[in-house]
């Protein structure tokens, strides 16, 4: 399901998350991981609101 | 899944000139998803198949949109989440 | 670049921004338009077309391609200044945007 694709990490995963961010995006780091929490926060809430089911049923490509 | 560079001695100087490059173009694909949010989006998918829906959201991965009013071939599905694997390519108007 | 778009990274990715690309993608899809911007995340692109005849009225039209399905991507030429301008300026939040003349 959907929820598989962003598993938490077992360890601390916000600080984590911010240091892999960090090696990433260096001193814009900040603001990426904003960006992406609203993004991610705001696909969390519309699927938890309105519980969209995958289409096609099967993927179309394996 | 995104390639970085890190370990040679090169790298010390291209690691800040690639982390600017990988955030200018981050941000840039970012507000691209956040200005399709409620406007009609057309998917060009494997197999041929093309559908029209309204876009909802994608997650941050790129692994899923979650889309609204969906027209299939068989009827339209009110809410629907599309895999990104399935999809070649979608488009809006701006 | 057969199937090696998604390996490319940013610094190269970078370099095709604010081009025309030709875009080939999946079995036979072909997109053209000017790249907007590259995911670093899926190394998907952003073709934006402008339609200035008086049947499109000043409007733009994207297209994503996603970054597993790209085939091959070719640069046809250079965006001019204004181009690059009104490009970048696509999707930025309104007060960001600059002043229309």
């Amino acid at each position: 399901s959907w929820r598989s694709s962003m598993a938490p990490p077992l360890e601390r995963p916000g600080e984590r998350r911010g240091a892999e961010m960090k090696k990433l995006y260096g001193r814009d780091s900040a603001k990426i991981l904003a960006m992406e929490a609203a993004m991610q926060l705001n696909f969390d809430r519309n699927c938890d609101l309105k519980q969209p089911k995958y289409w096609p049923v099967i993927p179309l490509k394996l | 899944s995104i390639p970085t560079s890190a370990g040679s001695e090169a790298d010390v100087e291209q690691l800040p000139k690639e982390q600017h490059a990988r955030s200018v173009l981050r941000e840039s694909f970012l507000r691209c998803l956040l200005s399709v949010t409620n406007k009609k989006v057309q998917f060009h998918m494997y197999e041929r198949v093309k559908v029209e829906a309204t876009f909802g959201a994608s997650d941050i991965d790129v692994m899923n949109f979650q889309v609204s009013d969906l027209h299939t071939p068989i009827g339209v599905q009110k809410e629907a989440l599309i895999r990104c694997q399935d999809v070649i390519s979608f488009s809006f108007d701006a | 670049m057969q199937c090696g778009w998604s390996l490319l990274g940013p610094l190269q990715w970078i370099r095709y921004i604010n081009k025309q690309v030709k875009v080939t993608a999946g079995k036979d899809e072909e997109h053209r338009g000017w790249l907007l911007t590259v995911d670093p995340v899926s190394a998907s692109l952003v073709l934006v077309n402008f339609h200035d005849d008086a049947v499109g009225g000043g409007r733009a039209s994207v297209q994503v391609v996603m970054g597993h399905a790209v085939q091959e991507v070719q640069v046809l030429q250079d965006a001019d200044q204004e181009t690059t301008q009104r490009l970048q300026s696509s999707f930025l939040p309104p007060r960001a945007r600059p002043l229309a003349p």
